[in-house]
């Protein structure tokens, strides 16, 4: 094996953890990310649940893990042509590479909220979205969230499990970031009255249950089960909720001093494409098609082609990890013709 | 003038006779049928019409323009116009000369159905005579037009595009053996009449045919022959004519009084609908038309074959095709004869009886009368409701113009009843007028204003409201830029202006959004714009299409959209913004937001 370079396009925690695993495989990683900084949307998140770690913390650590590999930020990639072994790449910037295999990390996109046009996203000055929220926790300033607010509301789903947004899949995460984030806006305002309004409540992994009843029993949230039908303003500019609570039967109203849409997951923009070079297949949901969705997720229909992370669907960044773990040591079979 | 035969009968012209007796006691049975039907007060003021001399005047003058000269096809493409015109019109002057012939020679036969069809076989007359060879001139020159009609018409089975249409009507057995006859009457009347023309004359058609046939067929035996065959094409025709698409030509005539009268659908099938589904002539336009039909699989579900199904009862289908459709309108709008694809499924649906019927008259309406005593008042209604983008620019330019208004529906509010109504629940829906009206009557407003289409159709087609004027924004707007109370600056960005279903072919809006939208923005227009606008594929009126079916239909109803180069595209339905939003490449606003983002401030 002379040539070990293996490209792996998109630099967000997917992409690190595999790249340093890589590394310790004895391969040679080439990250190339499209935005300025490594970290993808972990970057841009306060803190992760469920043991609340910062996520500086989990980023710089997977960054200082992959020293050694060959970062290119700012670099989207421009064509890649499938040779006899492995691969030849142009990147934005000029510069060519030949690679063995490619690693695809591009992760998803948030859905765009203003979409869903009746919750208000873009139209009212107090509705925003949950990595609106968490950049604020992250200490940016956001106008729309106002000094004291007394009635906090979150919508889940937007955007995700709806037909008529586009997307019927899970987003997965959403269900358990609300309940972060409604504990988190109780720890900052602890005045402030909280409401949940769901479909239903995805609660799956470790101690997501626990941080759920939590919620209720030491942070008094509510969670209301139902859809919120419209959203409106009033004269004050507090937003009104208009929802029914399916378990009574009745509707609710609500006046809310802060909105936050759940946004969900789709597929990133450029994966379609970057798929398309070379000839991997993008699956009915949007995201990219594994080749076995139980035995080899990580592997496209096509030779020296692999995934990781969300680009394959919505998942946690626990999930993610492991499945770059597990996408680092398939690329290295398929490199020691271990198949 | 000589009759060549005393008795003035030949057995040929049974088959004619057969068929003439029978179409003529099929008709007059389903006229006296149809008149039964008719709820009392229908059937007074139709026959009460009938007699009126300025309706009377209207009847013969629509009749003439529609079945004969066929003037709404010459709009559409001038090739079909002419096809249908030359057989329509070519037939009529055949039978009108040939009874003028009887009358002119014959008067004593001028009782016999036959004696004007068949005229040139029992009467020899000589073309030498000014009278004969003018009749015998016009003879010719009308079976001449009424046969390149015929040569169009398998042209047109061959090349629809030729007549612009992309897609036709598969006509079904009885409509191949109806169209195989009608073609066939009239080259067979040209060799019928062009075998005795020798003996009876003839014309620049038929005198030299006759000539060229004496050359091989020396002698007259094949004479009756032919006459036997024209006669029994013309009684294939007549006899399946009522089980065919041709039973149009005579429910045409019949609609066309009954509509001068102003009768309606009361019922899906009948009296004034089975008379409607008989005068559609299965030319298949609607197919083109219908937005559904973009999807091959949807074809069926236009209104022609609606018809065709009614006609043959077929249950299953006629519910799945009333439920299906969108209420767009199009189909009606494109309708040569004026079938009213719409009404007819929503007669259809109100058919249905359900178990459970919400019960509205019980809604108190006291606490949501807003204090609006001689101001306007503003509905903004569901579809509003879920694109608050709307609803606040309606406010925002009403303020801007001074207008002193209040949101009728800002905290809450009923709905307008368009969804029952468009589902057939007609009593329901009415409950619901009614409360609406309870609610803007006591609030004392004098003028009401609409955001939504939807809403709008049915504000300004089943609600009394007496003393208080019920108008779309467009309009109002439109009002308020006279009065100078709003002015805009122009943005260079280029528009085209979707029109809305239910604005548009709903209410007639076309050209107050239009002229607003040019003093805000650029505009061009689609090419299937105005009364042939294509649904956006959110209509509320499909009872039974699903999310993913209509995709492909916005998707086609933009891609019109885009041929017309614009930046972006204008509507002013809340419903078409939210349904093209979600596939669209190009930014879709309503007209209210671009209006919104673009006034100058006066100095009021």
């Amino acid at each position: 094996m002379d040539n070990r370079k293996i490209l792996v396009i998109g630099g967000g925690v997917a992409g690190l953890e595999a790249s340093k695993q890589l590394l310790r495989l004895g391969l040679h990683p080439v990250i190339v990310e499209r935005s300025e900084r490594l970290g993808g949307h972990v970057a841009g998140w306060y803190k992760l649940f469920p043991d609340m770690r910062p996520a500086s913390d989990v980023v710089n650590q997977l960054v200082e893990g992959v020293k050694g590999a060959t970062v290119y930020l700012n670099t989207r990639v421009a064509y890649m042509n499938r040779l006899k072994d492995g691969f030849s790449v142009m990147l934005g910037n000029g510069t060519g590479l030949h690679c063995r295999a490619v690693l695809i990390t591009t992760g998803f996109r948030l859905f765009e909220a203003a979409r869903k046009e009746e919750y208000g996203y873009g139209v009212y000055d107090r509705v925003i979205t949950n990595s609106d929220l968490e950049a604020w926790f992250g200490g940016e300033a956001d106008g729309r969230i106002p000094d004291n607010p007394r009635t906090v509301a979150f919508v889940h789903c937007v955007g995700s499990r709806d037909l008529k947004a586009g997307n019927q899949q899970c987003s997965k995460v959403c269900c358990m970031t609300a309940v972060k984030q409604a504990i988190e806006m109780k720890e900052k305002f602890p005045d402030a009255e909280i409401w949940c309004f769901y479909m239903d409540l995805r609660l799956f992994g470790k101690k997501y249950e626990d941080f759920y009843i939590n919620a209720q029993q030491q942070y008094g949230v509510h969670f209301v089960r139902g859809r919120v039908s419209e959203v409106s303003e009033d004269i004050a500019g507090r937003v009104v909720l208009k929802a029914e609570d399916t378990l009574t039967g009745h509707p609710v109203k609500l006046s809310a001093d802060l909105l936050v849409l759940m946004s969900g997951m789709l597929c990133n923009r450029d994966t379609e494409s970057l798929a398309a070079m070379v000839r991997a297949e993008v699956d009915s949901d949007g995201f990219l098609r594994s080749r076995d969705n139980i035995c080899n997720v990580n592997e496209s229909n096509r030779p020296g082609v692999f995934f990781a992370g969300a680009c394959t669907g919505a998942k946690t960044v626990p999930e993610t990890l492991a499945e770059a773990r597990a996408a680092a040591l398939a690329v290295y079979n398929y490199m020691s013709g271990n198949d | 003038m000589r009759e060549r035969f005393a008795s003035g009968f030949d057995p040929f012209v049974l088959p004619f006779l057969i068929g003439m007796v029978f179409v003529l006691g099929y008709c007059a049975v389903g006229i006296l049928r149809i008149l039964r039907q008719l709820p009392r007060e229908d059937r007074k003021r139709f026959l009460v019409s009938l007699v009126t001399p300025s309706t009377a005047l209207a009847n013969i003058r629509d009749i003439f323009l529609n079945c004969l000269i066929h003037v709404k096809l010459w709009k559409r493409n001038k090739l079909l116009g002419f096809m249908h015109s030359s057989i329509a019109f070519g037939w009529f002057m055949i039978i009108l000369l040939g009874h003028l012939e009887v009358f002119i020679y014959c008067p004593e036969r001028i009782h016999l159905f036959y004696y004007p069809i068949f005229f040139n076989y029992f009467v020899a007359e000589n073309e030498s005579t000014i009278g004969g060879a003018l009749l015998f001139f016009l003879m010719d020159f009308f079976l001449l037009l009424i046969l390149t009609g015929i040569v169009l018409a398998m042209v047109k089975r061959a090349r629809s595009r030729l007549f612009g249409m992309r897609r036709t009507t598969r006509p079904s057995f009885l409509d191949t053996i109806g169209l195989y006859s009608l073609w066939a009457i009239f080259p067979l009347r040209l060799l019928a009449e062009s075998f005795t023309a020798h003996i009876s004359g003839g014309s620049f058609l038929t005198v030299p045919a006759n000539w060229v046939f004496r050359q091989f067929l020396g002698n007259d035996l094949n004479m009756l022959p032919t006459w036997w065959a024209y006669s029994i094409a013309l009684g294939v025709f007549m006899t399946v004519l009522p089980f065919t698409r041709y039973m149009h030509i005579p429910a045409e005539m019949m609609l066309i009084p009954m509509r001068n009268a102003g009768l309606r659908i009361r019922h899906a099938r009948r009296g004034f609908a089975k008379v409607e589904v008989l005068s559609c002539p299965g030319c298949g336009v609607c197919i083109d038309a219908c937005p559904m039909s973009v999807k091959k699989a949807n074809i069926k579900d236009c209104t022609v074959y609606l018809n065709r199904q009614i006609r043959r009862g077929n249950e299953k289908r006629i519910e799945e095709i009333s439920d299906k459709c969108l209420l767009c309108g199009k189909c009606e709008a494109v309708c040569q004869v004026g079938v009213e694809g719409p009404r007819l499924r929503v007669a259809q649906r109100a058919m249905r009886r359900y178990a459970i019927n919400q019960d509205f008259s019980a809604i108190d309406t006291s606490s949501l009368v807003p204090e609006a005593a001689g101001k306007v008042l503003y509905f903004a209604g569901c579809m509003t409701k879920l694109t608050p983008s709307i609803g606040k620019a309606v406010c925002s330019l009403m303020r801007k113009a001074g207008v002193d208004f209040v949101w009728m529906d800002e905290e809450e509010g009923l709905c307008c009843g368009r969804p029952l109504l468009t589902a057939g629940r007609f009593a329901q829906a009415k409950e619901l007028v009614r409360k609406n009206e309870e609610i803007i009557l006591a609030s004392g407003a004098r003028t009401l204003v609409l955001s939504c289409p939807i809403c709008y159709k049915i504000f300004s087609e089943h609600y009394r409201l007496p003393g208080v004027r019920v108008v779309h924004y467009a309009r109002f707007f439109e009002e308020l830029v006279a009065q100078g109370r709003l002015q805009f600056e122009k943005s260079d960005i280029f528009y085209v202006y979707h029109d809305p279903c239910e604005l548009g072919r709903g209410c007639g809006i076309y050209d107050e959004p239009r002229r607003l939208l040019g003093a805000a923005a650029g505009i061009t227009e689609a090419p299937a714009s105005r009364e042939e606008s294509i649904c956006c594929g959110g209509s509320l009126g499909s009872l039974t299409l699903g999310f993913s079916q209509r995709e492909e239909m916005t998707k086609a109803a933009l891609r019109k959209l885009y041929e017309s180069k614009a930046d972006a595209i204008a509507t002013a339905c809340p419903l078409c913004l939210a349904t093209f939003s979600r596939y669209s490449e190009r930014p879709v606003r309503d007209l209210a937001q671009i209006l919104d983002a673009r006034t100058k401030q006066t100095a009021r």
